[in-house]
């Protein structure tokens, strides 16, 4: 065994190793670094985790639930119709639609079909998936409170409209910690080209808990994490050497002060160095086999697509990411919706379809949990004028559609129902509180339980509301 | 550095503050139990959230927040016994062990230690004292405890923190070296490191003032008010974007740069805080004072497109409540948005009482998408040339205004003569355009009184017979537009008149309208609606605040044919409004009267239209017909004359002549003109500030039940809460009768949150180490008297915040080096006894500013607008909607300090957040202190610090001296303010020999490091030289000593 295998072992570079000598030397106890793999603040989970990561695929703007998976004939047949006051019960509309001259209801103009044993709906928008309707639990009930992109999608991500809270993956990472030595706990991966709503940092931020919870935006590029690439010049075997160098000053330093803090300093330092192989390793999928890009569809060679990005996702689970975040921008169709949804249909279906039959192949989806879906739904009357080929579809809270698979969920149900209108529930109702709660369920936590003390009150990603929805548990 | 081991999640173990501390807090082995430090928080953690202030979560209608409720009787058992442990119904519930029994109940979440147990037994058993949470008892300056060190003590922290000591025999550090001090405190005051030539300086001066000299000097530096207002932007929560969807711009900086410049006049603290919360309602505000209270200001801003404006106004209200509550008082106000608070006795009406003092002013919820104009209420920022021209201007127009009625008795025989030989009528003088709507030809409608300017049918309007011939009939979504017309500044006198009938009266039905969107424009332009039948004709630069708009009191009848014209002086003015019904001068209210820029966009004027807008109300309905446009003001003889009613009395004439044909009026009328416009083109691109100006008329208060904003409880008015001071009777019911409260004497909070703060600044951690929570929750102080009496020196000694800061700079307590025993550290893991001196990072903006200063790149300038220095790419663009792109800066504005950094809060520089800089959403009073692996990276690849690294490599070359030990030890004390020890200059010297190796065999790479930033290298120095000192450079920048201020 060289020296470098030796240090290698203890997760540490060459001068980790001379400051590991001081430290013993001067009779401080050594920090016992990379000894115990971090467990989160949780000293165990509440409850034994169905799955131990999770792949939330966001589909950021609000696809429209009744032109992909909640079949809704009545539009159709009531198609230029008003939305009867009757089924609007007075709720409130966004200012881009509510003083619309009149609201025509609009049926999907896309064919609709049963597929699997599970008899789901999937419009001809998703051929792709609807091959997996048996590996697939709807949730067509899903409710939230805003009915406007920044505080729905903030809200969907954190708990709460306001600004401010810790993202869904940062509870997680706060939680569970990782189960990686070399990556973070909480990934993020945007799709390109696809941005008709800004999305913001704060979506995945740490809100009050400590910064290192933080989700990791990975791009595709030269600096898959920022500031992750040396600078030009500066060659990974001189980069190894300054560290070195750094390393003794520090153990120096610490035989001076005595201060863990040091340590601690040089730990992180080895994590980057460390982290300069791992994120480039991890963001390189040239050598994954052709049958992988067959599978993924079309754009999968392309980087930062939808397709590209999913096989990121994969190679992230594999690699036991604990958090891994998706968006997919571009659902906003308040008008153009038939060519809209065609495009973004087509971005996403093949390429959800192949991570799910991917992380299968590999074992990995009964521990990994899937989730699609949006921040609202949009409406069952057209925004702007509706034609025979052509209507935009406004913002809805009042019901929309997700779906998952994998870790922990009953496969090929539907939960929920709407009503034939598609405007309200009426069996079930999922407020987003209470998916956030399944989420954290499935991976094991008691969401009342997992809470951080800030300004004297313990918050938790549900607030105070969120209950587990039993029947989609497997 | 109030820091202790925590495990990162990727495998190490990091340092962070306020994670589950291990508190040395607490009684003392002898001491008794303290009821407000050991059994509140007690207490107040585990029973008050269903035995608490909170009536609506009460369980058992028992309390334990109050004496009465927790030593009631009932059903014949008492809760606490005083004295009797055993009888105590509360120690029984606490130990029980049946899960039915045991409090708190095993759902809850809650559970008490042992040692929570013993602590509750020995206060019952010891008499059970009550007293109020210590922080609503105001403090009083208490005696300088008795210490048998006689020596150590400089001034009187230094008493109460050794007392402390001797307490828990524990000593006081020695002083820490000079070179620390010195790099410590430069950075704490200025935020900048001390230069070399200021640590000899310091080294040399051998007078026992020396420190002191130095505390002065960097007090007296302006560095000091840009160091101060760093962490006051966190307070403000200041960002240069709305925060909300598109996150535009916003040039809010005059207010930054309006901090920096109170903080190094040494403005009175007190005088800061009245300005910030209440300068506009100051008698005679200036400027200053009036820009002050855009600190109401800074929250987010929503312009996203179909947002409930009323949400967000009322978000807007709550979070000024908040921030007002966290910065000032040091309490959770914003837990009371929904209900009675939890721990604290502050109820749901107290925070809508308290907001009621921050919702009058006259704002929209939803900001300007399509102008992007300044959110209203705003402050003009002019400079003085532009006040005087725009002084003389005004002079002149009111000047002209005076003369009409000398020239209107000039004008009476001339009028006489010209009544004798008119015989043709009223003329049409102004006729701009006339359209018979009902007669559209291939959706065109031509104009009779301009043929090249038809108007264009837009979606079908339908042609039915109407009143004379056919009319057109709307459905809400269609209309007309009219190219090319009523193009109006504010400046220009108009008319416009129509005839029109409408089948209902709604809340809201636009009739005529020169706009792009109504809440989406800030509704800039002119419009003519129907409010419940009620005419309203409004010219807006931004509704609400800068806007007029008048309404006529009587509805118009449905179903009948209707003549309507509006006439406009060109005055700016609402009196310069009329609305005529059928010919005859309506009565109106005037809605608002605050017009002050103009009404028109920028780049790009909407078309005048009828009948529909932009994510709006049409005329649903309605029939039009008829409709003139005229570019001066109607008389109202003509306007009865529009309406076919016969020829007016003489007087109505008289007023026509002066009006059209008076040869010295008309001449007024124009040069009255052409100064408005002058006067207009100047105001316009006056830049604006968001500022507080109350309405005339308070806004009704309600509570908002469960914190909705359509749900709408009982009515409130502005009050304080009752378990605080009560408001004082002789102040004004308004913000700076607030201000004057929260800074009253026997006020509680202010001071003593204030103080701490300025302790946590110094110290790394407050004396209240939740310095954002000062309520029952809220960490009890680690030294209680020593806060109040800081706090009481404060106050009487004016609120002086740079003596404040001079008292702990000065002090034995601050000057005690930070190094630690492991005995030390074991016992007071976070330095709450401060047995030893503060050790901290640094914070985001002072490692950056730290690596341009040392390395010569700092531009020094104070203020101005906000930079972009180097960040990585695309990171703005991947995520907003194609605009703005990051459009770095170049030259000065990449080397300014941090705090003009440009702050984009939904994508905020990348390298500051990563250093636990705040989002600045809300308002922070405490940043986390993390150690991360991102930092590493920021640290090793920023393209700043190897710039900076690449100058200080240079300067290395050039001033460090000959010999590679000199060399590596000059740039060690650079970067670190200290001299390196002679093993520390071997590592060093190795380290630059073998880079020196690397770069000396690979030339490309050497020039390729030269090559990063935009400041070029100097041709002159040998490159491979220069990449190994920037390598090196580097490494110290990454060093201990540099990222810590020991």
């Amino acid at each position: 065994m060289n020296r470098r295998d030796f240090f290698g072992r203890f997760a540490l570079g060459l001068g980790g190793a001379a400051l590991f000598g001081l430290l013993n030397e001067k009779g401080f106890a050594a920090p016992s670094v990379g000894a115990h793999p971090f467990t989160g603040s949780l000293a165990a989970p509440h409850f034994a985790p169905k799955a131990k990561r999770i792949i939330y695929l966001f589909m950021s703007g609000g696809p429209s639930q009744m032109d992909l998976f909640d079949y809704k004939p009545l539009l159709n047949k009531l198609n230029g119709q008003d939305l009867p006051d009757s089924v609007r019960q007075g709720q409130r509309l966004t200012g881009m639609s509510g003083n619309q001259a009149s609201l025509p209801l609009a049926g999907s103009i896309f064919n609709f079909a049963q597929h699997g044993q599970s008899g789901a709906w999937f419009s001809e928008l998703m051929p792709w998936t609807a091959k997996m309707a048996d590996e697939l639990c709807f949730v067509k009930s899903l409710q939230t409170e805003a009915i406007n992109h920044d505080p729905a999608i903030t809200f969907f991500q954190t708990g709460s409209q306001l600004p401010g809270r810790p993202s869904m993956g940062a509870w997680l990472s706060y939680g569970l910690g990782s189960a990686n030595q070399n990556l973070p706990a909480f990934v993020v991966l945007l799709s390109k080209d696809r941005i008709d709503q800004p999305l913001y940092a704060r979506l995945w931020g740490n809100g009050f808990l400590p910064s290192l919870h933080q989700g990791v935006q990975f791009r595709s590029g030269k600096d898959p994490v920022l500031y992750l690439a040396n600078p030009d010049g500066i060659s990974q075997a001189g980069r190894r050497k300054m560290l070195d160098r750094l390393a003794e000053l520090h153990a120096l330093q610490f035989q001076s002060l005595g201060d863990a803090e040091i340590t601690s300093r040089v730990a992180q330092y080895e994590m980057a160095y460390r982290m300069q192989t791992s994120v480039p390793e991890v963001m390189d999928i040239s050598k994954e086999p052709e049958s992988v890009f067959e599978l993924y569809g079309p754009e999968a060679k392309n980087p930062g697509s939808f397709a590209a990005n999913c096989i990121l996702a994969r190679r992230l689970a594999e690699r036991n990411v604990r958090f891994i975040q998706l968006y997919h921008p571009g659902w906003d169709h308040h008008g153009g919706l038939p060519a809209g949804i065609r495009r973004q249909s087509k971005d996403v279906d093949q390429p959800s379809y192949a991570l799910i039959m991917d992380l299968k192949q590999r074992g990995l989806l009964e521990d990994t949990l899937v989730v699609w879906g949006g921040e609202f739904g949009r409406t069952a009357y057209s925004q702007g004028k509706l034609t025979a080929t052509d209507y935009g579809r406004d913002h809805h809270p009042r019901c929309f559609t997700a779906w998952m698979a994998g870790g922990g969920v009953k496969p090929g149900i539907t939960f929920g129902t709407t009503d034939d209108y598609g405007y309200s529930v009426v069996q079930n109702p999922v407020p987003v509180h209470d998916l956030q709660a399944t989420l954290l369920h499935l991976l094991g936590i008691d969401h009342e339980k997992l809470t951080f003390k800030s300004q004297g009150r313990y918050f938790r990603l549900t607030d105070v509301e969120g209950q587990v929805v039993r029947g989609i548990l497997a | 550095m109030s820091s202790r081991p925590v495990r990162s999640p990727w495998g190490l173990p990091l340092l962070l503050a306020g994670l589950c501390a291990r508190s040395v807090l607490g009684a003392a082995a002898a001491d008794h139990v303290n009821f407000s430090r050991d059994i509140l928080p007690i207490l107040s953690d585990n029973c008050y959230h269903c035995h608490g202030p909170d009536e609506e979560a009460r369980k058992a209608k028992l309390r334990f927040d109050t004496k009465g409720g927790a030593f009631r009787l009932k059903d014949g058992k008492a809760v606490i016994v005083p004295g009797h442990a055993d009888r105590s119904e509360l120690i029984r519930r606490i130990t029980a062990t049946d899960p039915d029994e045991v409090m708190p109940p095993p759902k809850s979440n809650r559970k008490l230690t042992a040692k929570q147990i013993t602590l509750l037994k020995s206060w019952v058993t010891e008499g059970a004292t009550w007293s109020q949470h210590w922080a609503f008892v105001p403090p009083k300056r208490p005696e300088l405890p008795r210490t048998a060190n006689k020596r150590w003590a400089r001034n009187g922290i230094d008493v109460f923190i050794l007392a402390r000591l001797e307490r828990e025999k524990l000593k006081p550090s020695r002083e820490t070296g000079r070179e620390r001090l010195i790099r410590r405190v430069t950075l704490d005051l200025t935020g900048l490191p001390p230069t070399p030539a200021e640590i000899d300086a310091f080294l040399a001066d051998k007078s026992a003032q020396a420190y002191e000299t130095l505390v002065d000097r960097l007090l007296a530096s302006p560095r000091y008010g840009e160091r101060m207002a760093t962490d006051w932007l966190d307070v403000a929560r200041y960002a240069d974007t709305h925060g909300y969807q598109m996150d535009r711009y916003r040039p809010m900086w005059p207010w930054r740069d309006w901090v920096i410049k109170a903080f190094n006049q040494n403005l009175p603290f007190d005088q800061f805080v009245t300005w910030q919360l209440a300068g506009d309602l100051l008698p005679n505000p200036t400027k200053e004072q009036r820009l002050a209270t855009a600190f109401n200001r800074l929250h987010l801003q929503n312009e996203e497109g179909g947002v409930v404006e009323e949400e967000y106004r009322v978000a807007y209200v709550v979070d000024r409540v908040d921030t007002m509550g966290t910065a000032f008082m040091g309490l959770t106000l914003e837990c009371c948005r929904c209900h009675d608070h939890k721990f604290d006795p502050i109820t749901q009406r107290d925070f809508y009482s308290m907001s009621a003092f921050f919702q009058n002013i006259d704002e929209s919820g939803q900001t300007d998408y399509f102008n992007g104009a300044m959110p209203v209420p705003t402050l003009l920022l002019s400079d003085d040339a532009t006040d005087a021209k725009l002084a003389e201007l005004r002079r002149a127009i009111s000047e002209k205004e005076q003369q009409l009625p000398t020239l209107r008795a000039q004008a009476r025989a001339p009028f006489e003569e010209w009544l004798a030989t008119n015989t043709n009528g009223l003329g049409s003088a102004g006729l701009i355009g006339s359209f018979a709507l009902g007669n559209m030809v291939s959706n065109k409608v031509a104009n009779a009184a301009d043929p090249g300017k038809p108007a264009n049918a837009h979606e079908e309007p339908k042609p039915v017979p109407g009143r004379t011939g056919p009319c057109a009939e709307l459905d809400g979504e269609n209309g007309f537009t009219f190219p090319g017309l009523g193009h109006f500044t504010r400046a220009d006198p108009f008319s416009l008149s129509l005839w029109l009938q409408t089948p209902v009266h709604t809340p809201r039905s636009v009739v005529v309208h020169h706009s792009k969107a109504p809440i989406d424009a800030g509704s800039r332009g002119y419009e003519l609606l129907l409010e419940n039948g009620r005419v309203a004709v409004g010219l807006h630069h931004t509704w609400p605040a800068n806007s007029l708009k008048v309404v006529t009191r009587e509805p118009l009848p449905t179903n009948e044919w209707i003549q309507v014209a509006m006439t406009y002086a060109g005055s700016s003015r609402a009196a310069g409004v009329r609305i005529y019904v059928n010919g005859a001068l309506a009565a109106v209210d005037v809605i608002r009267d605050g017009l002050v820029k103009d009404i028109t966009y920028e780049g790009g004027e909407p078309d005048l239209a009828i009948g529909f807008r932009f994510r709006d109300n049409g005329f649903k309905g309605g029939r039009v017909d008829d409709f003139r446009i005229f570019n001066r003001e109607l008389t109202a003889v003509e306007a009865a004359q529009l309406a076919g009613l016969p020829p007016g009395p003489r007087e109505g004439l008289f007023d026509y002549y002066i009006a059209t044909v008076f040869p010295p009026a008309l001449k007024l009328a124009e040069e009255l003109h052409q100064l408005r416009g002058e006067a207009n083109k100047l105001v316009n691109p006056i830049p604006e500030a968001m500022v507080m100006q109350e309405m005339p008329q308070a806004r009704p208060a309600y509570i908002l039940k469960r914190g909705a904003y359509d749900a709408r409880g009982e009515m409130v008015s502005a009050d304080t809460p009752g378990a605080l001071p009560p408001f004082p009777a002789d102040q004004p019911r308004n913000r700076l009768g607030l201000a004057r409260w929260l800074l009253s004497p026997d006020y509680p909070l202010t001071a003593r949150v204030t103080v701490n703060r300025a302790w946590q600044m110094m110290f790394g951690r407050g004396l209240v180490e939740t310095s954002d929570n000062f309520g029952r929750q809220g960490t009890f102080p680690t030294h209680p008297e020593l806060l109040d009496w800081l706090a009481r020196d404060f106050v009487e000694n004016g609120w002086d915040t740079k003596r404040l800061l001079k008292l702990m700079a000065l002090s034995a307590t601050y000057r005690q080096s930070s190094q630690a025993s492991p005995e030390l550290v074991a016992r007071d893991p976070g330095n709450e006894l401060l047995a030893r001196g503060p050790a901290r990072r640094l914070t985001a903006e002072m490692l950056r500013d730290q690596a341009l200063a040392v390395s010569g790149l700092l531009v020094e300038k104070l203020g101005g607008p906000s930079v972009k220095p180097y960040q990585p790419a695309g990171l703005w663009e991947e995520k907003a909607m194609g605009a703005p792109k990051y459009d770095q800066g170049h030259g000065d504005d990449l080397h300014r300090r941090s705090l003009y950094t440009f702050w984009k809060r939904t994508v905020p520089p990348p390298a500051m957040i990563t250093f636990d800089a705040g989002e600045r959403n809300i308002c922070t009073v405490r940043r986390q202190i993390t150690s991360t692996p991102l930092q590493a990276l920021v640290l090793l690849n920023d393209t700043q610090i190897i710039e900076a690294s690449r100058q200080v490599s240079e300067r290395m070359l050039k001033e460090g001296g000959t010999t590679p030990g000199q060399r590596v030890a000059w740039v060690f004390r650079l970067l670190t303010s200290r001299r390196p020890t002679t093993k520390e200059i071997r590592v060093l010297e190795q380290l630059f020999s073998e880079q020196r190796e690397l770069f000396a065999t690979d030339q490309a790479s050497a020039a390729q490091l030269l090559a990063v930033g935009e400041k070029k290298p100097d041709p002159a120095l040998n490159p491979a030289d220069v990449a190994a000192g920037t390598v090196l450079a580097e490494a110290i920048f990454n060093h201990d000593d540099a990222v810590m201020r020991r």
